[in-house]
């Protein structure tokens, strides 16, 4: 139904009303999801669960906020994933050796933002193929992880720092907010900066930019540094809430990401993506696995629905795109 | 019903409430070479699509050889003796030219399961024989000059025995030798007794190859011609429906020099070039495709690094040269390759403008919407964009509107040096003489302005100087009188004066 209304009125107007036309596609379908989960379970729409899909969708909206950028601007990051690990053991340890939490945490970020400046200069002053470098990354920033802590977990994260993201702000947990905010900088950043035009125009016709003079290999290293600190800012959330890093956190992070933004409006050949439908897309994969699992469905059987579901959003996205 | 090859009667086809065909007649003859000419946005291309097999039309007939053919995909097409060759050509450049031949339609041993590649190699060395016996049929496509892909994409043609066989604007990137190459060709192809449909804007190659003329207007066919009977002129304005004014040329040329070229130079391609303009002047550099006019331009404008020499904008040498050096300096390129190097298409109007002067507008990091919004509506405005509308996605838009948007981009970001390369490529004749009026408008302006341009008319018409490439060099300058087309060609063209 949602494809008839937004084919017929995508007709004419600016690009600004297409925009939000596609997002409005995409919460229609976490409207759907919602709906239909609340009438069959009685527990999922209360407000403890929605804000425990809220949290439990919060790493993957990270990640996949700071993948859309890279998107947006025509390059992938398979690497995120162990990007958080590295960061994760690294940051853990600091803590463990009794570094100051805030120093910590800003030294962690600061590895995931390396991780980025690794691949993003690669990528831009190099002129690799980003999924090539980031399918490097992957491996080595993994391996580096699994070097340094031996394939131990890092254990005994201080309650200081496990009490800042396990606490709430006005009842509202701390990992909400902080992908909130982030939500919020990066919309500010995709609409109203010069940087956000210049990922639009980048992955929209990297030559024309060159020509019109963007930066664009500063443009591309840009992405890739935040899509590492975020990657990072993720794993801080992850360890807070088990109290160790282990270093083969963020298995296949990466796809989950993608997935997010694809079905928030994402296109994979750049120039085109959305931050609030890649945050709904991560919110609308978070429900649907809440609510299968209150239905008590296996687990196989969500990751059929995932599957599902990337596909027919796909599918609308192309039947609405309109001749 | 036996005269003619193909009837195409009372087609129709609309697109959405637009129409974008209403009832087009087009009949081609047997062994004669028929000009399709109109505007962008006339409907060339939508009826092309649909004797393609690409788009089906609402309603109408299509009769080949007094046969009715229902057109339902490409391959009704290909089946009818239908084939087209399109502007940009389409193959795929990693395999070799006999199987480009053969794509889509293999010769196979063993009852398909095989391709016969030798079979294959055969057939292409006998067609390509009688078009260009230089071609290696083993060779990667990729290696052949564009003039020779487009023979194995006729050859494509003879190999489906088409008996109609299509051209849209067949020359775009062609120089003149390649393209009396072509015009051989053609006559060949049609003492066989092939029938040819040639789409071109470029009137002199019309009148040399076609024999008559179907011309088309907003979606309608408003005249059949015999070219004898006609002149450029006559033609034109059927096309546009009106009479396009000559505007004599009127020079702002002052003494103050802006742009000051030094010795610019890259490697062995592009040979040590030195020119100055002046504010208010306008330069035209002339010359054949591959002479090195564009590249030259790239290299003023920072786009590709110049192994050599220093361009300097009111006096200052641009340090440390690349597009941003240049773009502070005050030079802006107008890329040829609109689409390319130019527009990012789903990008609004103002954005697209705002691009390399996005600095100017912002406050504190963050864009200034309304500031923007003036500039643009002001800027464009100016520039005649309409319908005045800067929140469009600019790949919506007219070639001509793009233009006018790329133009506004330099404006809006204060550029003192404009580029111009091939200004008005793809645009309608109409639009034509608008960016010409803009380009005088800059001069007037006093802004220092350089145009490459292939085509001698434009060249005549904007230039208050000329300087001629050949080979990455420039090998004259013409003032004044001495702009005449037979000067430029003279110096642009090395082989004809041996020739002669």
């Amino acid at each position: 139904m949602m494809t008839q209304s937004s084919t017929q009125s995508t007709a004419v107007p600016s690009a600004l009303l297409k925009f939000n036309l596609r997002d409005a596609g995409t919460l229609i379908g976490l409207i759907i999801i919602v709906v239909t989960f609340s009438f069959l379970s009685p527990v999922f729409f209360t407000v403890p669960n929605l804000l425990n899909i809220l949290q439990q969708s919060s790493i993957n909206a990270l990640i996949a906020l700071g993948m859309t950028l890279v998107i947006i601007s025509g390059g992938i990051d398979l690497s995120v994933g162990p990007t958080a690990a590295l960061s994760a053991v690294l940051g853990a340890t600091m803590m463990v050796a009794g570094v100051p939490v805030q120093v910590a945490i800003m030294a962690t970020l600061g590895i995931g933002a390396l991780c980025g400046v690794f691949s993003g200069s690669l990528i831009a002053y190099a002129g690799l193929q980003p999924f090539i470098v980031t399918l490097g990354g992957l491996s080595l920033f993994r391996a580096i992880a699994l070097i340094y802590t031996g394939g131990n977990p890092v254990f005994g994260i201080p309650m200081e720092f496990r009490s800042i993201i396990n606490s709430a702000v006005f009842g509202v947990p701390t990992p909400i907010v902080i992908v909130a905010v982030i939500a919020l900088v990066l919309w500010v950043v995709m609409n109203k900066t010069p940087l956000g035009e210049y990922i639009l125009a980048v992955g929209g016709n990297e030559e024309a930019a060159r020509v019109a003079g963007v930066p664009v290999k500063r443009t591309k290293v840009t992405v890739y540094i935040i899509s590492g600190t975020l990657a990072s800012l993720a794993s801080l959330i992850l360890i807070g809430r088990l109290g160790a890093a282990e270093p083969t956190i963020g298995n296949l992070w990466e796809l989950d990401a993608i997935a997010a933004a694809a079905i928030g409006g994402a296109s994979l050949m750049g120039g085109k993506g959305s931050i609030i439908g890649t945050l709904i897309g991560a919110i609308i994969l978070g429900a649907l696995r809440n609510g299968l699992t209150l239905l008590n469905i296996q687990a196989f059987y969500q990751l059929l629905a995932t599957g599902l579901i990337i596909i027919i959003a796909m599918l609308i996205d192309r039947a609405t795109r309109g001749r | 019903m036996e005269q003619y090859r193909l009837m195409m009667r009372g087609i129709t086809k609309t697109y959405g409430s637009a129409a974008a065909l209403q009832e087009v007649d087009f009949m081609v003859r047997p062994g004669e070479v028929h000009a399709l000419i109109g505007e962008n946005g006339a409907g060339k291309s939508t009826l092309l699509n649909i004797l393609s097999g690409v788009r089906p039309a609402d309603s109408g007939e299509i009769h080949v050889n007094g046969q009715r053919v229902q057109m339902k995909n490409p391959l009704s097409a290909r089946h009818a003796g239908i084939a087209m060759i399109h502007q940009e050509l389409q193959h795929v450049p990693e395999l070799s030219v006999a199987q480009n031949m053969f794509l889509g339609r293999p010769l196979t041993t063993m009852n398909g399961l095989f391709v016969d590649k030798r079979a294959q190699l055969a057939r292409a060395v006998h067609i390509l024989k009688q078009l260009d016996p230089s071609i290696n049929p083993a060779e990667p496509i990729k290696n052949l000059k564009v003039s020779q892909q487009q023979i194995v994409e006729i050859a494509r043609a003879l190999l489906d025995e088409a008996k109609i066989i299509a051209m849209d604007e067949p020359t775009s990137s062609l120089t003149p030798r390649e393209f009396e190459r072509l015009a051989e060709l053609i006559a060949d192809l049609k003492s066989t007794g092939v029938s040819l449909i040639y789409v071109s804007h470029k009137m002199n190659e019309i009148f040399q190859v076609c024999d008559r003329a179907t011309i088309m207007r907003d979606g309608r066919q408003v005249g059949v011609v015999n070219i004898c009977d006609e002149t450029e002129e006559s033609i034109v304005a059927k096309m546009v429906g009106r009479k396009i004014e000559k505007l004599e040329h009127h020079s702002w040329a002052t003494d103050r020099q802006v742009l000051q070229v030094e010795n610019v130079a890259r490697g062995n391609e592009i040979k040590p070039a030195s020119f100055t303009v002046c504010a208010g002047e306008v330069l035209g550099i002339a010359g054949l495709v591959g002479a090195g006019r564009t590249e030259l331009l790239k290299l003023i404008a920072g786009i590709d690094k110049r192994s050599a020499g220093e361009v300097r904008v009111n006096g200052k040498a641009v340090r440390n040269h690349n597009v941003s050096a240049a773009i502070r300096a005050g030079i802006g390129l107008v890329p040829e390759d609109r689409k390319k190097e130019g527009i990012i298409k789903a990008r609004a109007v103002k954005m697209n403008m705002a691009l390399p002067s996005m600095r100017n507008f912002t406050l504190g990091g963050v864009i200034r919407k309304a500031k923007l919004n003036h500039v643009a509506q002001e800027v464009m405005s100016d520039l005649k964009l309409r319908p005045l509308n800067i929140e469009k996605p600019i790949g919506t838009l007219s070639g001509g509107n793009q233009q006018k948007v790329i133009i506004g981009r330099w404006v809006a970001a204060d550029a003192e040096v404009f580029l111009f390369d091939e200004p008005t490529r793809g645009i309608d004749i109409g639009a034509k003489s608008e960016i010409y009026n803009l380009i005088e408008k800059l001069a007037q302006q006093g802004k220092a302005i350089v145009v490459v341009s292939s085509e001698m008319t434009e060249i005549l018409r904007v230039s208050d100087r000329v300087l001629v490439m050949r080979e990455g060099k420039i090998t004259r300058e013409l003032h004044g009188a001495e702009i005449t087309e037979e000067n430029i060609a003279s110096f642009a063209i090395k082989e004809i004066k041996e020739a002669v």
